[in-house]
């Protein structure tokens, strides 16, 4: 492992500072533990439609998924190369993660709900950032339901080639056969450990 | 517009406009996949669907939507796609030489190979006298309904056993995203993430002479002009395309190939045998996920259109710019074209255009927020099918009465470079006849095709066309499409 790290000096929030939920306690949303494989091949159904949607009875009383929760889900994941995570960095930032339309406004758990995370990484040439987009995109919809349409961005002026990684990871077919690379996804799973 | 317009259309027998379609639900195909399924492709004449997921293709039956058989074991990645081999040695409508007892599949693999799989349909069906294709026709559906549940375990076991795995295709980089059979089976195109298409020509030495056990292919092209993965390849419809078929310098067979570049590129085989871009469709904002051609054949004779869908939501059409009025505008425009210019004094029989000019003739009207993953244009009824990944289905239908300003009204950023060269009076209109939401519940939908109905609910087995759509849920869904 003796390479040159792209960004040797990144700037460093402390946990403390990383934005948090004030008003109610830690999400509690915690998706199973599994490896991608689980999104990309769902070993079990979700459940769906009309007649059982409404009768499988963990609909009441669970607050509807907001921007912070989905802040949770993905600021724990471990840069590839620091020892620190997405949010100790401010690659992922709370105010450039949006949800549309609100959960709280859905009517029926089959509505589309589009998650868009607009990453900052490091710095300008990170070569990273593919994986880094890689491992947000897999955590999300590792975790969310799937009626979430999960659409991860490099922040404009951000990465030197911000629009190709931005098509690549809105490419349902690369995702899906990167995530089938040996090492591409020993990565991701690396990066990931670190998420409840 | 000096084109004198023909009115033959009239006097086809034209059905009543269709003005709605009610899309119902049929029951699924068993057993679900539980896993993300690509795609399921229809065998043309056979009650049988192929569905690709995961490593493997499991054949369906269309009599009964159960499983009639599985191919496995040949891959090391996901098998993205799979495509029915076209008897060979002609078809049986000619007459004879054909050996339908053996069934053909194609697989296309993110493993960067292409596996050639051969079932051989004797060895489960008893013999019959003559063989033609309703024969086995029959025999494959009452083999679907002997399988009965009990035995059903036992059957797989056999069954996965007859697909043999003949041969494998190697040579793309990358991840192999499409492939398809020229209409004569003399082709097979195959496309990958490392933005090629390699063409490969089937040199089995039995051939047309039944020795089917050898197969045996080698390349003759790799074109490599996309800038990006080349998502999907199709061949144009062979006998529309010679009917229509003025260039007689080209070769009879036309590819086209869609890409992550936003671009469709169209290919021929010129008079020295190389395989040569002739257009580059351009126009899409995002991926070309794929494309369709025309496959009816139209009143006026023209060439048949391609259609093409795109991560812009869009879906367009584009129709080829033919001789006659390249003539025309020539006197109109020819200042505006040096590149024509140039061939002013030639004699038509010894111009060899290196180009064909394609234009977008029609933007379907836009339902899709998202990625548009799969279109399937029916070559029976000339009906449109879509869906991606916002789950939605949509059925459209072709106004044969458009006219320009219609087009021009409702399609916004579509259409508009075709008023200005020649192609105008091309447009068409398109109208919305039904859709259905959430078609998988949450789950994105992969892949839809038009489908012939061979099980018991249909009154006209083998005619009436339903659709298949097969989803990230593992359900491949067949709908009845009811047009009134």
């Amino acid at each position: 492992m003796e390479r040159d790290l792209d960004n040797a000096n990144p700037t460093i929030l402390n946990v403390s500072q990383l934005p948090s939920r004030t008003r109610k306690g830690i999400a509690a949303r915690h998706g199973p533990d599994s490896r991608c494989d689980s999104v990309v091949y769902p070993k079990s159904h979700w459940p769906y439609g009309s007649s059982s949607s409404s009768d499988e009875g963990d609909g009441d009383g669970e607050e509807p998924v907001d921007e912070q929760d989905i802040y949770d889900l993905i600021s724990t994941i471990s840069d590839p190369e620091h020892p620190h995570t997405l949010g100790q960095l401010s690659v992922v930032r709370l105010p450039d993660i949006h949800l549309s339309p609100s959960p709280a406004e859905l009517s029926d758990r089959d509505s589309l709900v589009t998650v868009l995370v607009d990453l900052t990484p490091t710095i300008n040439h990170c070569s990273l950032a593919t994986v880094i987009g890689l491992a947000v995109r897999c955590r999300l919809e590792q975790t969310l339901p799937p009626n979430y349409r999960v659409d991860v961005r490099m922040k404009d002026g951000t990465h030197a080639q911000d629009d190709q990684v931005t098509k690549q990871l809105a490419d349902k077919e690369r995702v899906a056969a990167a995530l089938e690379n040996d090492t591409l996804q020993r990565m991701v799973d690396k990066m990931l450990e670190t998420c409840a | 517009m000096t084109n004198p317009a023909p009115p033959a259309a009239e006097d086809l027998s034209t059905p009543p406009k269709p003005l709605a379609a009610a899309i119902t639900p049929l029951p699924t195909f068993q057993p679900d996949l539980y896993q993300r399924a690509w795609s399921s492709i229809p065998h043309p004449t056979l009650p049988l669907l192929a569905t690709a997921h995961a490593k493997s293709v499991t054949v369906f039956s269309l009599a009964t939507f159960t499983k009639h058989s599985a191919l496995t074991g040949g891959h090391a990645r996901s098998v993205r796609t799979a495509a029915w081999q076209p008897p060979r040695g002609g078809t049986n409508n000619a007459g004879g030489t054909t050996n339908t007892k053996r069934l053909g599949l194609v697989t296309g693999s993110f493993d960067a190979t292409a596996g050639m799989w051969s079932y051989d349909a004797d060895t489960t069906t008893t013999r019959v006298d003559d063989d033609n294709d309703d024969r086995l026709l029959e025999r494959e559906i009452r083999f679907g309904q002997d399988e009965n549940e009990n035995e059903q375990d036992k059957n797989e076991e056999e069954e996965e056993k007859e697909w043999e795995f003949n041969l494998v295709l190697e040579g793309h980089e990358n991840e192999v995203k499409s492939l398809a059979f020229s209409p004569g089976g003399q082709y097979l195109a195959t496309s990958s993430r490392d933005k090629s298409v390699w063409i490969w020509e089937d040199v089995s030495a039995g051939g047309a002479d039944g020795n089917e056990d050898e197969d045996e292919w080698e390349t003759v092209a790799v074109l490599s002009e996309h800038d990006g993965d080349v998502k999907a390849v199709a061949w144009c419809p062979s006998h529309l395309a010679n009917a229509a078929g003025k260039r007689r310098h080209y070769s009879a067979d036309v590819l086209a190939s869609a890409s992550y570049d936003n671009t469709v590129r169209v290919w021929r085989e010129d008079a020295d045998g190389e395989w040569v871009c002739v257009a580059v469709l351009e126009g899409h904002q995002g991926t070309v996920w794929g494309l369709q051609w025309e496959g009816r054949e139209r009143g006026d004779g023209r060439f048949p259109r391609l259609l093409t869908f795109s991560a812009d939501g869009l879906i367009k059409v584009w129709s080829l710019r033919e001789e006659e009025e390249e003539e025309e505008e020539e006197g109109r425009q020819q200042e505006g074209n040096p590149f024509r210019a140039g061939f002013g004094g030639i004699p038509n029989t010894m111009r060899r255009s290196p180009r064909e000019e394609w234009d977008c003739t029609a933007v379907l009207p836009k339902v899709h927020t998202r990625d548009i993953y799969s279109v399937s244009w029916s070559a029976d009824t000339g009906l449109v099918a879509s869906t991606g990944s916002d789950g939605v289905i949509v059925v459209y239908a072709e106004d044969d009465d458009s006219t320009p300003e219609d087009v021009v009204m409702s399609s916004p950023g579509g259409a508009e470079g075709a008023a200005e060269n020649g192609t105008a009076g091309l447009k068409s209109n398109w109208r919305v006849l039904g859709t259905v939401s959430n078609a998988h519940g949450p789950y994105e939908v992969n892949h839809i095709t038009w489908c012939k109905r061979f099980d018991p609910g249909t009154e006209r087995r083998g005619k009436e066309e339903m659709l298949v759509t097969t989803g990230d849920d593992g359900v491949v869904r067949p709908w009845q499409v009811r047009i009134s």
